[in-house]
């Protein structure tokens, strides 16, 4: 173990190294030396007389110091790291000196942090989101049939997920509306022959009376609804709506339906609940309950009857077959579960049409159908990582991406492999000159952060910062300072007027950390596509990362970014790993987090390694404490 | 026996909402039972709007106090209800100030507390709404304790910037401090539960009683297994399962006490099937709905959303505004900024006149609708470009059965607790108030 660590922190310090674009080995740093960086950087204006943003930094002690305010120190770190702070017009370390810093905190707070134990983190029980819901009566009774539709939205907690358990609520309407969505999907049901097919597995005959053939009937269904084998109380309780309805003069199919209705507003079924860990000791979840874990994190919807099968033959847990499992799950078509959830709520694309609509009189090309192929290319693009074991880089470059029509000719591609494309979004290799390939050229990402009328560099920076770096901008004050009182002269160009707002100095603080990145995406308009000039003027596309480095036009975006590649593995893990397990990480998750990141590293970053790395991590197979 | 469980496909079809996109309900309930309801003393009703983002400097308050005053540009809509509003200044929420720019005061505004940072885990506003303390009290005796509608799902994501989740900005009803309350948005699905609620001995609601005490039993086995905060989740919704019953008996009870609809639940025009494209005629759908339930009396307490806190919505669909609501909020002191901020806030005073318009067609005996109602405008924040918490824009239109005091500008001083207004506002209601969150009494001069 002690080497494992040992290991590990020399491998944090490296990579920490080369994030910040230093390929020498660091030079030594201790705590002393932190000391004196805080000294020398951080006490003008964090000291006990006159804390500016209520940071006192002048009791530093040494490593212990950490120990006691941790969250204080990540923060600390982070702004460090990504060079908000020191402020631009003070005092500023060297790079290697920032590096060796920041290196020092992250290996000493990740050793008090990680200790030798098993770390496996709450689990708490929580209802199926909208989607899962939806997709879940999909697979339950074989139709297709939103039955979602009528039900809330849910909002979104933890790595920014609407499958966090922590913001998964319930109002008065719920139950409502969970009862007619009920009786509606079995209504579809009734009507439709692969939905027979699959309920009635049990008809009454003269070897079957009535009541044990209904008896199997939803036996058999609420294994598959409640995700493991019914009580035998559970199981009497369908039957007694069965038996009352047939009372009334129900046919055997009306009265199944009936119970059905009964199965789809338990709580049983509404809730993914697993049972809770007795002992202090680290206990795995049964193979049901990782089938139900597997099924939602893979395709965010049930389990299938294959895995419904090795569960009850206790075979999920072994290594190879959890191995083939995943392999199988990823190619099947339902981990566009996982691909629209998880890139449309990461990438923000879920916002168009939404929360973001480009002005129609504007960009009357922004119709339904490009809208339309806006929202699959994210998602057939991850399902081919994913089901091709493809790098994780390839979601920062690549040679190909996934298109329709509208979308091929805004991304000025007519044909492929001489063929016309249709209204259907398929595979699009990119000519070579292409501008796009990778989620940073895609024109829903572009286009979710845009403003209806015009780009919005800032927009899209922070997003550049925060999506895939995990490194988001301090947020600006509760309350603004006043502006001057004179109105101010209308500025020609965007560039020049978010020139004029940066001279605030309170508003410079985070913007030239945001604005500058989102500069080098202005070739692409409100809608994603590619342009030269923007209102008579030729587009400037130079901008820096808070770094300092320098880029020009999103070739060299990528370029930068693709220096980061373990910054930007290292995030994509946090937040896969938050989506997989359905809760904001907290402290110790972390630990997990930079054991995956280290196996990516050493695979070249492959998608799968990633998501083995997270079904096989404590926090996934465990029981919560 | 066969109508105990009239499980037949009519039923079925009825849950398809086939028999809805037949033309519209007029008189579907019986008109006799309707109108002889009316009779009785009507009920005071209370209903909040939310607008976001705020509104420019220095051009919402009236000139002139106490009843000679002059409406602003901005509220210049209401000049046919001069004498049914209250407009009281310099009112805030000492809570909402501090944490980030927009989700403390949207969370909070009708709480009046501060709400928890946080990204999910520990989600709290410290509080209960104004809205549903007066469901609490008054909720049990119409079949919906209250209703809330809006425009937009709830935000995708959350917001790591300020590290707040996007729930806080989309709710302002808060049924218990970790109890954000959904809203509706479709007004065709609003309508449709609208018409679910009203329908007295309703055949369905008798089939659903045995699978709802089938839930219920499930409940409270797997309740068994659980430790302190699953419990909880499962106590969440057996609660929204028990209000569902308490509502089926209380439809379907002969009991003279039982709820009777005092209008029938109806509507003028064709209801959309889907949510309409044009932000306005969406707005006004959903204003309708509010009219509907209150003339019904299928609840007494309702709020609106007109966007989610930092809403972006595209107002161009306004003669000179070019752009979306929150980028135009930041003004930056820009005069064609301000112009279009300003515009924007007068469309939804106007969307607000439009709500009191329809409220005052209603006659209830003696009074209209809206004398017999209270209704809320609101922001959470002035200038959206310092996000001011200060001087917040509020207006009370209606009477609430003559106990509002109403064509009135109230001027007060800087920094008055908005929660004096929600003391005063409860005990019009009828639900007796001593204190909420910081007030220091009723707000002087509303209360007639």
């Amino acid at each position: 173990m002690q080497r494992t660590k040992r290991h590990l922190l020399s491998w944090l310090v490296l990579s920490m190294g080369m994030a910040t674009g230093v390929q020498a080995e660091p030079p030594e740093f201790d705590a002393a030396a932190a000391g004196r960086f805080i000294e020398q950087y951080c006490l003008d204006c964090h000291n006990a007389d006159d804390p500016q943003a209520g940071l006192n930094l002048a009791g530093f002690s040494g490593a212990e110091s950490l120990a006691d305010a941790r969250p204080k120190w990540q923060k600390l770190m982070r702004r460090v790291k990504q060079h908000e702070m020191p402020p631009p017009d003070v005092d500023h370390p060297p790079l290697e000196e920032r590096a060796a810093f920041t290196n020092w905190v992250t290996a000493t707070l990740h050793e008090q942090i990680c200790g030798d134990g098993i770390w496996r983190g709450p689990a708490p029980i929580r209802r199926l989101n909208k989607s899962e819901y939806r997709a879940t009566i999909r697979d339950l009774l074989g139709v297709h049939f939103d039955a979602a539709y009528a039900l809330p939205d849910d909002g979104a907690g933890g790595e920014g997920f609407d499958n966090a358990a922590e913001t998964l609520f319930l109002s008065p309407l719920h139950a409502e509306m969970y009862l007619e969505a009920a009786k509606q999907a079995l209504a579809y049901a009734a009507k439709d022959a692969r939905a027979q097919k699959i309920i009635f597995d049990g008809q009454p005959s003269a070897d079957l009376s009535v009541v044990d053939a209904a008896r199997k009937v939803l036996e058999r269904f609420a294994l598959r609804a409640f995700r493991r084998p019914p009580t035998a109380e559970e199981v009497d309780a369908l039957l007694s709506l069965f038996t009352a309805a047939r009372q009334s003069q129900q046919s055997f199919e009306e009265a199944i339906l009936y119970a059905l209705q009964g199965a789809l507003v338990s709580p049983n079924f509404l809730f993914r609940v697993e049972q809770r860990s007795e002992s202090d000791q680290p206990e795995p979840l049964n193979d049901y309950e990782l089938a139900t874990r597997l099924s939602y994190f893979l395709w965010g919807s049930m389990a299938d009857d294959a895995l419904l099968e090795l569960a009850r033959e206790g075979k999920l847990r072994d290594e190879t077959v959890l191995r083939e499992q995943m392999v199988r799950m990823l190619k099947d078509d339902k981990s566009r579960g996982l691909a629209e959830s998880f890139m449309g709520q990461w990438l923000g694309v879920r916002r168009l049409g939404v929360e973001t609509k480009p002005n129609a009189e504007l960009f009357p090309e922004f119709n339904y159908e490009l809208e339309d192929g806006m929202r699959q290319e994210p998602i057939r693009f991850f399902q081919e990582i994913l089901a091709e074991d493809l790098s994780l880089m390839t979601l920062i470059d690549a040679d190909f991406t996934y298109a329709n029509k509208a979308l091929a000719r805004l991304y000025e591609i007519d044909k492929t492999a001489g063929k016309e494309i249709n209204e259907w979004t398929i595979r699009l290799p990119l000519p070579e000159g292409s501008p796009r390939g990778g989620v940073l050229t895609m024109a829903g990402v572009l286009t979710a952060n845009s403003y209806p009328h015009r780009t919005s560099p800032v927009l899209r920076g922070k997003w550049v910062l925060e999506t895939l770096l995990g490194a988001g901008p301090p947020p600006p004050p509760p309350e603004v300072p006043a502006l001057p009182e004179e109105p101010q002269e209308t500025a020609v160009t965007l560039r020049a007027r978010l020139e004029q707002h940066r001279a605030d100095a309170t508003c410079a603080a985070c913007h030239k950390l945001m604005d500058p990145v989102g500069f080098c995406l202005e070739n692409f308009d409100a809608i994603g596509r590619w342009r030269t000039e923007d209102s008579g003027q030729p587009i400037d596309a130079t901008g820096e990362l808070p770094s300092g480095q320098q880029c020009d036009g999103p070739e060299g975006l990528k370029k930068l970014l693709l220096e980061r590649k373990d910054d930007f593995a290292r995030h994509f893990t946090t937040k896969l790993l938050g989506y997989a397990i359905g809760r904001g990480l907290v402290d110790k998750d972390y630990c997990e987090v930079d054991r995956i990141a280290k196996t990516l590293q050493d695979s070249e970053y492959k998608a799968q390694t990633l998501v083995w790395g997270i079904i096989t991590s404590p926090p996934f197979t465990m029981r919560g404490n | 026996m066969r109508n105990r469980f009239p499980l037949s496909r009519r039923t079925f079809l009825r849950g398809t909402g086939v028999s809805l996109a037949l033309p519209w309900l007029e008189g579907m309930l019986p008109r006799a039972s309707a109108s002889a309801a009316v009779a009785d003393a009507a009920p005071v009703r209370m209903a909040v709007l939310f607008m976001p983002n705020g509104v420019p400097p220095k051009k919402w308050s009236p000139s002139g106090v106490g009843r000679e005053f002059e409406l602003s540009s901005i509220l210049e809509p209401l000049k046919d209800f001069k004498n049914d509003i209250v407009i009281p200044t310099n009112l805030w929420h000492q809570a909402s100030n501090t944490g980030d720019g927009h989700y403390v005061k949207t969370a909070g505004l009708l709480t009046g507390t501060t709400i928890n940072k946080t990204v999910g885990l520990d989600l709290n506003c410290n509080g209960v709404s104004l809205d549903q303390v007066a469901a609490q009290a008054i909720g049990r005796q119409t079949p919906l304790p209250s209703l809330e509608l809006g425009t937009d799902p709830v935000d995708l994501g959350v917001d790591a910037q300020v590290g707040y989740t996007r729930v806080y900005g989309g709710h302002i009803s808060w049924s218990g401090p970790t109890r954000p309350v959904a809203k509706e948005i479709h007004p065709r699905l609003v309508y449709e539960r609208l018409f679910r609620a009203a329908q007295p001995h309703d055949a369905a609601a008798t089939s659903d009683k045995p699978l709802l005490d089938l839930v219920l039993g499930d409940a409270k086995r797997l309740r068994a297994q659980l430790g302190g905060h699953d419990r909880q989740k499962i106590d969440e919704y057996l609660e929204s399962v028990r209000a569902l019953e308490q509502r089926l008996d209380r439809t379907t009870s002969s009991d003279r006490q039982a709820w009777k609809p005092r209008a029938a639940v109806e509507h003028a025009g064709t209801l959309p099937a889907a949510i309409p494209e044009s932000h306005q005629e969406h707005v006004q759908l959903m204003l309708d709905m509010i009219v509907l339930a209150f003339r019904a009396d299928v609840t007494r307490v309702s709020t609106f959303m007109f966007g989610n806190s930092v809403s972006g919505t595209d107002f161009s669909f306004l003669d000179g505004v070019k752009g979306g609501h929150h980028p135009l909020s930041h003004h930056q002191n820009e005069e064609s900024n301000l112009k279009q901020y300003e515009l924007i806030a007068r469309w939804h005073i106007a969307q607000y006149a439009y709500l009191l318009t329809k409220l005052r067609e209603v006659r209830e005996g003696e009074r209209s609708l809206l004398e017999n109602t209270m209704v809320m405008f609101g922001s959470d924040l002035h200038d959206g470009n310092r996000h001011s918490p200060h001087n917040l824009p509020i207006v009370l239109a209606g009477q609430a059965g003559g106990r509002l005091q109403t064509g009135q500008h109230l001027e007060f001083s800087a920094d008055t607790p908005l929660a004096n207004l929600y003391v005063s506002m409860l005990t019009a209601m009828g639900v007796p108030t001593k204190r909420f969150a910081d007030s220091t009494g009723p707000l002087p001069g509303v209360l007639a």
